[in-house]
């Protein structure tokens, strides 16, 4: 979990007034009607609601994955704003900051277990084999133009009768194109082999095999996503979305696609994780998996309905049916 | 490091890909093999003129050129030139040794050259185009077992370098390979007789050549007979000179046309008071029509015409000056001084031309190229867009999603255009044998085993319709329709001709590969791929999470 120094009056995540509305074609359709929601360091927050309340969506803000309405309020963590105007900023929050568990878990279908385990350890690497990237572009730019001038002249690939300036040129650009791209393949081909040798034994495919194997997955790590049941896949998202080491997990539904035994199995490893400390929001329309949380913030109608303490409210929760009016 | 993952795991786990890859491919095998084939046909037509007149004329025609060897020697002179040598070309009548069925001989027209054959071989490929002269040991080995160059005792290189049949003395003369009717070019570019009759064979048989000599711009009177021994006959690949050219010696060219060596007399009758002949007013020195110069290795033809006629204007100069001199070399003004290419300009120009008008034509093919992977994009990128979704969730930045299918379109565009340059290349390189293949009924072996992959494929789709599987019954019926109906071609082909050498100038396709715009070309398809896959792929990197999740 990253560092950080507690301080029991500032909360972790906070969101306050948060507006969000949807645009449908010519429709405007408000889901948030200025939710507020804190959390502090190490609760474990279900927020509950029936279909359309706006819970999702309040989870999504809370994430980053979405940008409120300009009259909304702000989104805090430990206090400070979080920009969510989707720049580096936001991209290290998502990456760093939080962990997201889907419904529908999300898992790409290209990558084996352990690779989509190690996913959120891979992203911010990204910037730096960009630079080699670009780098090697142009050393193959150069190489290729460079190739392509002696191939116009002393090489004799034009003929003495054709050999214009011009010509020479055109063939160099050709050449300085077709460099670059073999630099750029070259160096991805290069990346890729790198990864097979070395990143799956490195530090993040340790991080990676530690989690996915406490969630019962040492088995799985080069199995396709499509190859494992359902509970296994949601397992495998949760392995993703801590692989990072997050302070927050953020959790749409994370039992909603999942039978019952199933379902209490990944409560019981959401359990296990947050004893151990780890700080969980959690996004349900059900009232059995809501109990697992020790606070419910209950939500109706893009408004915050009730904020409690586990046991006082879950009682008077709406059934599963009764919709609301407006969408989330 | 997610990028190179990503889009190796994009590029190797579907087929789609490889459609866009296959598609750039056959794109730029199109233009690499038509511009090839142009740029081919130029080259050739550029080196006929090497093969057959060297690489710069100075011609001034009917006349002739006196002192031509002074001029010869100047020229040799000069670095610019490997070497030079005195010509006549005008037309005559050929009376063939084989008669039409009527009871006379065939009488054709032919363009008739007068040469120097050891000077001649050094400006030109002369001895290298003589039809009868043992082949090289390597060459040996490839050529049919009928064919009579094995045989020694029909070697007749000699002959033609003396321009005289060593039996009998006689004057010689060598024919282009197409003049006589029964010389049969047959598939692998060797030639065989009617029914393999070898009587057919035309060196030692005599022909009788008349010419029409031309003086003071006048026809004479009488044209001049003479019946030369057939030497050798020659192949230039080009049809149209061997289909019409004969070769003699400089010097019986010359006696025929009048253009030797003679006394000359007083053109307005006086006559001489001491022997009462025709008055003598000096020596007629013999002509040439034209001098045929080659360039030195390091020069253009452009350099050494510039160079060829500076040396003529001080050769006519030097000449104009010497007062023992009765007869005057022709003006600098009168006098053609042009490359073999200017020689050619109604031909190469308007193939110049096409060739660059196809390279035009043909870049629409990269905008071809740049609409496949962008429309084959736009499904991926569509496909995809959850998986964006996601990557966008977990901090992956706009540009890492962009470098993802951008070096997805790179690759594309880097192998398909690889792969099509490679698949041009074997078909330029083998394009006779290609032609020639198509020229031939198809074998029997491959008409068969067509006709068992139709039947199997037709096997398997009755199968999948047994088994409920609309899928690979259609598979399988398309496969069964489309080798069904190659099988039933070949069966039916009986093999045609595509490129007749009368048409197209050359007896050969030409199968040099253009490599300019082969790497032209595959640095546009890789450029206009990656362009094609650039707008959806920004397209990928805008879209927000929670959007592209919603694509459910």
């Amino acid at each position: 979990m990253n560092d950080h120094t507690p301080d029991a009056a500032t909360p972790i995540l906070e969101g306050t007034d948060l507006r969000k509305t949807y645009r449908l074609g010519r429709v405007e359709v408000p889901v948030l009607h200025g939710a507020s929601i804190s959390i502090q360091e190490g609760e474990w927050v279900a927020i509950l609601g029936a279909s359309g309340s706006g819970k999702s969506t309040l989870l999504h803000l809370l994430a980053g994955l979405d940008r409120p309405d300009l009259d909304s309020g702000d989104v805090c963590y430990r206090g400070s704003k979080v920009e969510l105007q989707d720049g580096g900023k936001t991209n290290h929050y998502r990456n760093r900051t939080i962990g997201f568990v889907f419904q529908f878990y999300h898992l790409l279908p290209e990558l084996d277990v352990l690779e989509n385990g190690m996913l959120a350890n891979l992203v911010p690497r990204g910037r730096k084999s960009g630079i080699v990237l670009c780098l090697m572009a142009i050393v193959g730019a150069v190489i290729g133009a460079w190739l392509g001038s002696m191939a116009a002249g002393d090489w004799g690939l034009l003929p003495l009768e054709e050999r214009t300036q011009i010509r020479s040129i055109v063939l160099s650009g050709a050449c300085a194109v077709i460099g670059s791209g073999m630099m750029i393949v070259l160096a991805q081909m290069a990346q890729a082999v790198m990864f097979r040798t070395r990143m799956r034994s490195g530090e993040s495919a340790d991080a990676a095999r530690a989690t996915l194997g406490d969630f019962g997955l040492d088995q799985r790590y080069r199995h396709r996503p499509r190859e494992l049941s359902g509970g296994e896949r949601q397992r495998v998202a949760i392995g993703r979305a801590l692989g990072s080491d997050p302070d927050l997990l953020l959790a749409d539904e994370p039992t909603g696609n999942l039978d019952e035994h199933t379902g209490t199995e990944i409560l019981e490893l959401l359990k296990k994780k947050h004893q151990a400390g780890l700080t969980i929001v959690m996004v349900t329309h059900d009232p059995k998996v809501a109990s697992y949380a020790n606070r419910v913030v209950r939500l109706r109608n893009g408004r915050v309905l009730a904020d409690d303490e586990q046991g006082s409210i879950v009682g008077e929760m709406p059934l599963p049916n009764e919709r609301d009016e407006s969408i989330g | 490091m997610y990028v190179a993952l990503l889009a190796n795991r994009y590029l190797t786990s579907r087929i789609i890909p490889w459609i866009a890859v296959a598609a750039v491919a056959l794109c730029v095998a199109l233009v690499v093999i038509v511009v090839s084939v142009m740029s081919g046909f130029l080259d050739m037509l550029r080196t006929s003129g090497k093969t057959m007149m060297g690489d710069v004329v100075i011609r001034y025609p009917i006349s002739g050129i006196p002192y031509y060897q002074e001029l010869i020697d100047d020229l040799e002179a000069l670095p610019e030139v490997a070497a030079a040598t005195p010509t006549i070309d005008t037309f005559g009548l050929i009376e063939m040794p084989y008669g039409t069925g009527d009871g006379n001989n065939l009488v054709e027209t032919v363009q008739v050259w007068g040469i120097e054959p050891e000077s001649f071989n050094q400006v030109s490929e002369y001895e290298d185009i003589l039809w009868w002269r043992a082949p090289a040991e390597e060459a040996a080995k490839s050529l049919p077992l009928d064919d009579l160059r094995l045989d020694p005792d029909r070697d007749r290189t000699e002959a033609a370098m003396l321009m005289k049949d060593t039996e009998t003395g006689e004057p010689g003369i060598v024919l282009g390979m197409h003049i006589s009717v029964f010389n049969e070019r047959r598939a692998d570019g060797t030639y065989g007789f009617q029914g393999g009759n070898t009587n057919y064979w035309m060196p030692g048989k005599q022909v009788e050549l008349t010419l029409v000599p031309i003086k003071g711009g006048r026809l004479s009177i009488e044209p001049e007979s003479r019946a030369f021994s057939i030497v050798n006959e020659f192949q230039s690949g080009v049809f149209e000179i061997d289909n019409n050219r004969v070769l003699i010696s400089l010097e019986d060219a010359q006696e025929m046309l009048r253009l030797g060596a003679g006394t000359l007399y007083d053109q307005n009758g006086r006559l001489d008071p001491e022997t009462g002949m025709p008055l003598v007013i000096g020596e007629s020195p013999a002509r040439a029509i034209a001098i045929y110069v080659r360039a030195s290795e390091q020069y253009t033809p452009d350099q050494l015409r510039v160079a060829a006629s500076e040396a003529y204007d001080r050769f006519w100069t030097k000449s104009a000056e010497r007062e023992d001199r009765t007869v005057k070399p022709p003006s600098p003004f009168r006098v053609s001084v042009m490359t073999w290419e200017q020689q050619l300009a109604s031909i190469i120009a308007p193939v110049q031309k096409e060739r660059e008008l196809m390279r035009i034509l043909f870049s629409i093919v990269y905008i071809v190229c740049a609409g496949l992977v962008l429309s084959i994009f736009w499904a991926i990128v569509y496909e995809k867009t959850r998986d964006i979704g996601i990557l966008r969730a977990i901090g992956a930045s706009r540009p890492g999603i962009l470098g993802i299918f951008l070096i997805y379109g790179l690759v594309i565009g880097l192998l398909g255009s690889a792969v099509g340059v490679g698949l041009g290349w074997l078909v330029v390189t083998n394009i006779n044998a290609i032609h020639d293949a198509l020229g031939e009924p198809a074998p029997t072996w491959l008409t068969i085993s067509t006709f068992a992959i139709a039947a199997i494929l037709l096997g398997f789709s009755i199968h999948a319709a047994a088994k409920g599987s609309i899928l690979r019954w259609l598979l399988g019926l398309i496969g069964f329709l489309i080798i069904g109906v190659v099988g039933t071609g070949l069966a039916l082909h009986q093999g045609f001709l595509l490129w007749d050498p009368s048409v197209y100038y050359f007896n050969e396709v030409p199968s040099e590969m253009d490599w300019f715009t082969a790497f032209l070309t595959m640095g546009g398809a890789v450029l206009f791929s990656v362009i094609g896959a650039a707008i959806p792929a920004a397209r990928a990197a805008d879209t927000d999470p929670v959007k592209a999740l919603r694509y459910e």
